[in-house]
Formats: structure tokens, sequence, C-alpha cells
């Protein structure tokens, strides 16, 4: 409010418009000041880097003794990551295969667990709690330690690994379509894991929920809705923007998910000092390309619609 | 309404009706402390099995009838991890590394943030989308020429910048860090929420801006700072792909140590001569070693790090 009418003051003494400028040009100055670091990080670590790997992308990277011999290779290395290296395009693949089912999953379970935890009242603190701890130890090395198959070999042996051979309903969809029950079958093994990535998801939810204005259920309910109704017509397009913000958090967070075969593409490439560096930027370049167009696709799915949200109010 | 209209009618039809709501919501609700418990159980599942395994003795380990109980306490599976990992050390180096770091992101968010939230400056649009990209962009696209950047750097001034501190706690001090936006966005929020008025009376008092920035904004925000310090140590804790590229491993880190765990497992007992062999309970060992202090540390503070968390989910709206 404060803030509001000092602006509106100084907006509407056009006669002193020296005196605008001048606040302006403070506001200005004072304003980059704070952000002189941050936007001299962004140059130097960010924008430049990565204007660096769409160039590099196209070259040849070799060391030698003085430093990087960089000559231009066209579309060499595009070539050779998606038709001569026979690991890059699978990787790829079960990046995607990895990322837009998990972040479905993610997103339904985590609202689930929101929705419901916004109904109890007793025990919804350690709840929360629960739910959280994962992003606070989560990491690639904890991951892989806990996610270590080595010692499954002796169950395999007597016949435990495949825990899903009794489950009549996989059986059922097994008869009907083995990839729909593999891919089932992979979502159960990983469900921990899932979880553990709806620890943010799910805080952004109960907040995004809580702020859902209890009048327009009221509303509702006047008019007769049954809770389904007030469901799918009321909380779920209010929360949209709260589901944009947690699938944009969640496929950041799948992105730095260090384990993933991409990674360790990119990694190796990158260790490779014998022109390793060339492709290690085409790869991650693609990559890169891949993670903003699944972000896009959520952006379009959940963006929220002005003109509906008038309505509304 | 229609309870209150069949409650004047007849008293006795209405008591059952109401008893009828009142089992029905006791039911559901039943039904959905149920499914959270359930879920919460899948969550820690994984702790409670690094937690069970760490103390097994190796007869429990091999025994198919121990699954989470073990019959008795044993403390050597920590011995050996912490042997392993060396854990004295490389527990304090990874505190001053995290907190190190964590301090510098602190500052630099905090001053982003003020700047956000107070002045209205040239295309501030553009930058808040600037600082949206940066989150966006996946790690590795950067990696590769901020390598070369400072190898070529460091061959040019005779420097050595791989394998020490210097690179990444420049990035941190240039806003670069580990998720330097959310901590941004929990900072711009915060500062939001701090009246305007009180800069606006400092102003007139003479202070400058920077002033204004410690004197208020900052004195005002501790808790803040502190979920922020906080979130930033825990993250910075936890990455291992920057570290792994640009420090090499040459300050031991404890979660680049449980990665090697199992080479440098095998190593050690082979040149001990020992007859150990690496199983699942070394590991769960080793592996309860590096998140325990972020254990500990969630267990004083999980409020704060829940609400942090709540605040860029505003912003993001």
């Amino acid at each position: 409010m404060a803030e509001k009418a000092v602006k509106n003051t100084v907006k509407e003494k056009p006669t002193r418009s020296g005196r605008t400028k001048s606040y302006e040009k403070r506001q200005n100055r004072l304003g980059y000041a704070f952000m002189a670091p941050w936007i001299a990080g962004f140059m130097l670590f960010t924008l430049f880097p990565f204007g660096a790997t769409i160039v590099l992308s196209f070259c040849n990277v070799s060391t030698n003794v003085t430093g990087y011999n960089i000559s231009f290779a066209g579309l060499e290395n595009y070539y050779t990551a998606f038709f001569r290296n026979t690991e890059f395009v699978p990787a790829l693949g079960s990046f995607l295969g990895m990322v837009i089912p998990y972040t479905f999953v993610i997103l339904v379970v985590s609202f689930v667990m929101a929705y419901l935890l916004n109904k109890i009242q007793l025990g919804k603190g350690l709840m929360r709690t629960i739910y959280f701890l994962p992003v606070i130890i989560m990491s690639g090395p904890v991951m892989s330690q806990i996610l270590d198959k080595a010692d499954e070999t002796v169950q395999a042996a007597q016949g435990l690994y495949n825990g899903y051979e009794g489950v009549l309903i996989l059986n059922m969809i097994r008869s009907y379509s083995p990839r729909i029950a593999i891919f089932m079958e992979g979502i159960f093994d990983q469900l921990t894991m899932i979880l553990w990535f709806t620890g943010i998801p799910i805080v952004l939810f109960v907040s995004g929920l809580q702020r859902i204005n209890i009048s327009l259920y009221e509303a509702a309910k006047i008019d007769m809705a049954n809770e389904w109704q007030i469901l799918w017509k009321i909380t779920i397009p209010m929360i949209k923007p709260t589901a944009l913000v947690a699938v944009i958090f969640t496929i950041a967070q799948l992105g730095t998910y260090d384990t993933s075969a991409i990674y360790s593409l990119i990694k190796t490439a990158t260790n490779n000092t014998n022109g390793g560096f060339g492709f290690a930027a085409t790869y991650s370049w693609i990559y890169c390309i891949v993670v903003l167009i699944v972000i896009g696709l959520a952006v379009l799915l959940f963006r929220d619609r002005p003109p509906k949200r008038r309505d509304i109010w | 309404m229609k309870g209150i209209k069949s409650k004047e009618i007849s008293g006795k039809k209405s008591f059952r009706k109401h008893d009828l709501k009142w089992w029905r919501n006791k039911i559901a609700r039943c039904a959905v402390y149920f499914v959270l418990i359930c879920v919460g159980f899948v969550y820690l599942e994984p702790i409670f099995e690094i937690i069970a395994k760490t103390f097994m003795s190796t007869e429990d380990i091999i025994d198919p009838s121990v699954n989470w109980v073990p019959k008795s306490l044993s403390l050597n599976n920590l011995k050996v991890a912490s042997t392993v990992m060396k854990a004295g050390p490389t527990l304090r180096n990874t505190i001053l590394w995290s907190g190190g770091m964590a301090l510098a992101q602190t500052l630099v968010s905090a001053m982003t943030g003020y700047a956000f939230s107070r002045y209205d400056f040239k295309f501030k649009g553009f930058w808040f989308v600037m600082i949206i990209l940066a989150f966006i962009i996946p790690t590795p696209v950067t990696m590769i020429p901020r390598l070369m950047m400072f190898v070529t750097v460091q061959e040019a001034t005779a420097l050595q910048l791989i394998g020490t501190a210097i690179p990444q706690v420049s990035m941190a001090v240039l806003g670069q860090g580990v998720y330097s936006t959310v901590l941004i966005l929990i900072f711009y929020t915060a500062f939001n929420m701090i009246p305007r008025v009180l800069d606006e009376a400092a102003q007139i008092d003479g202070a400058s801006s920077l002033k204004i920035f410690w004197f208020i904004v900052v004195k005002m925000s501790a808790t803040t700072i502190l979920v922020v310090f906080l979130f930033s140590f825990v993250w910075n804790w936890n990455e291992t792909y920057i570290t792994g590229t640009l420090l090499r491993g040459n300050i031991e880190l404890l979660p680049s140590k449980l990665n090697m765990f199992n080479s440098e497992f095998s190593s050690l007992v082979s040149a001990q001569g020992g007859a150990f062999r690496l199983n699942k309970a070394y590991k769960m060992a080793a592996t309860l070693i590096s998140i325990s202090p972020l254990l500990l540390l969630y267990v004083f503070v999980q409020k704060q790090f829940i609400q942090g968390i709540e605040n860029t989910g505003i912003t993001g709206e």
C-alpha cells in the first residue's frame, strides 16, 4: 500500500519532471548496484558458457601443451552423436522415458498427498516433516548406494527377484500388453525413489491449497456441488499455477539426478582429453534442448489463461 | 440446512442422521490417516534400511530370517566405514566447505533479492526471466566451457585453480552456486513482506541504501537468512557433479568419498591383507555417516526448511 502511494505521488507530479527523472535514475543505479555481482556471475559463468557450448558443439576440441585447439567441424559431432555412437540415442531415450512418467507420477502423487494432508489436523506437521525429509538427504551417491542392486543376486537365486509375478492385475495387464506391464513394474520398482522427489511439490501444493479462498468452496457447496465436483471445478483450476512451479522444480531436480545415463556419457566425454570436449558439448547441448522442450511442454500444459482467472474473481 | 430443519421437526431422526454423518467422517478420516501413514512408511523405508543394516553383524546380514531388527547390535560396520572414509577429517572438510559456500551464496542472493524487491530498475522483467533460466538450464551444458575457462586461466597465470576451492567459491560469490535461483526467490518473497514504510523512514533520516539494506532489511529477516543458509548448506553438501569436475577429490568430502566407497574399501582391505568382503552393511554404514549430519540438522530446523520452500512457491506464482 505504502509503496503504491509513493509511486502515485511521484507519477502524479508531472510538473516536477526533473525530480521524477532523478528518482528513476537512482532506482536504476541502486538496483543495478545490488544486482551487479549476480549479473557479472551470470554473464561469466552461465550465459557465456551457454553460448560457448553451442559453438563448441560444432567444433573439434583437442588439448595440447599450450591450451585448447579448437577447429570447426560442422555437423560432424551431431552426426556422430546420433548415428555413430550407439550409446547416446538409447541414453536420451531412457532419459525421456524417465522424466516424463516420473514427472507425471510425482505430480499426481504429490497432489493427492497434499490434498489428503489438507484434510487432517492432527499430525499434519509431522507427516509433512516426513515427506520433506528426502529433500535434505538426497544426493547422487546416496541414491546410488540405496539403489545398488548388487546383493539382489542372492534374492534372484531364491526366486524373489521378480515380485510381481503373482500380482493378478499386473498379470492381466501383461497378457494385454507386456510393454505397459514392464512400464508399471518399473514405476513400482522405483516407487521409493519417485516418492523421494515429491518432497518439494507436496510442500508447494499444501501451501497452494491453503491459499485457496474458502468462500469459493462455500459458494460451491451452496450450489449443491459435491466433493468430487469441487475438486475438479475449483481446487484443480486454482492449483494450476502451483502445479507449474512444482513441475519446474521436479524437472530441474530430475535433471540433476546425476546417476542417469546421459550424465555418465557426458562425464566420460569430458574426461576424454583427446577431442572429447566437442562431443561432450554436443551431448549436453542436445540434452539441454530436450530438457527445455519438456519444461516448455509443461508450461504450455499448466499455464494459467488470464481471462478465465478474471472470471473467477 | 437440512439438519436444522429436521431437528426442528423431530429430534430423534436428526440425532440418528447426525450420528451417521459423524461415523462417515470418522471412517473417512481413518482412511486418510491410513493412506498417509502407509506412504510415509514408503518414504522412510530406505532410511530404516540404512539404519538397520548399519547395526547388523555379518551373521545377521547373511541370515535370511533377519530383515529389519538385528539380533545383536554391532558397531563394527560403522568403525570399518569410518576408517575407509577417514570420517573425522572428511566430516570437518565437508562442514567447512558447505558452510563457506553457503555463506557466499546467502550474501549474494540476499543482495539480488533486495534489488528485485526494492528497486525499479530497467529490464527488471528480463533479469527476472534470466534468474529463472539460470535454474532451468541443466548444469552439464555450462560445465564444459566453465572447465575450459578455468583451465585457460590456470595456464595463463600459472595459478593452480582446478582441484582447489577457487572456481566454486568464485561461482558462489557471483551468485551461480547450487540452486541460487531458489535462494534468491526465498529472499525476494521475504523482503517483500517487510513494510517499505521502514525504508522510507530511514531514508528521510538520511540513511544510505546500503545502510537500509543492512540495518533494516537484513536485521529484520534473521529467520530467512537462516533458512537460505541452511538450504544452501544442504545443497552444497549433496552436490557432486560440479564438485567432481572442478575439485576432483583434492579436498576430501563426504559425498564424493561415498561415491568412491566401493573401490576405496577394496583397495584398503587388500592393502591390509584382510579378509573382509564388501557387503551391504558397510555401504549402508558409509551412507549413514554421510547423511547423519544432515538428519541431525533437519531434526532441529525442519519447520524453517519447509517454510522456506513454501515462500518460493508464492513467488513462483
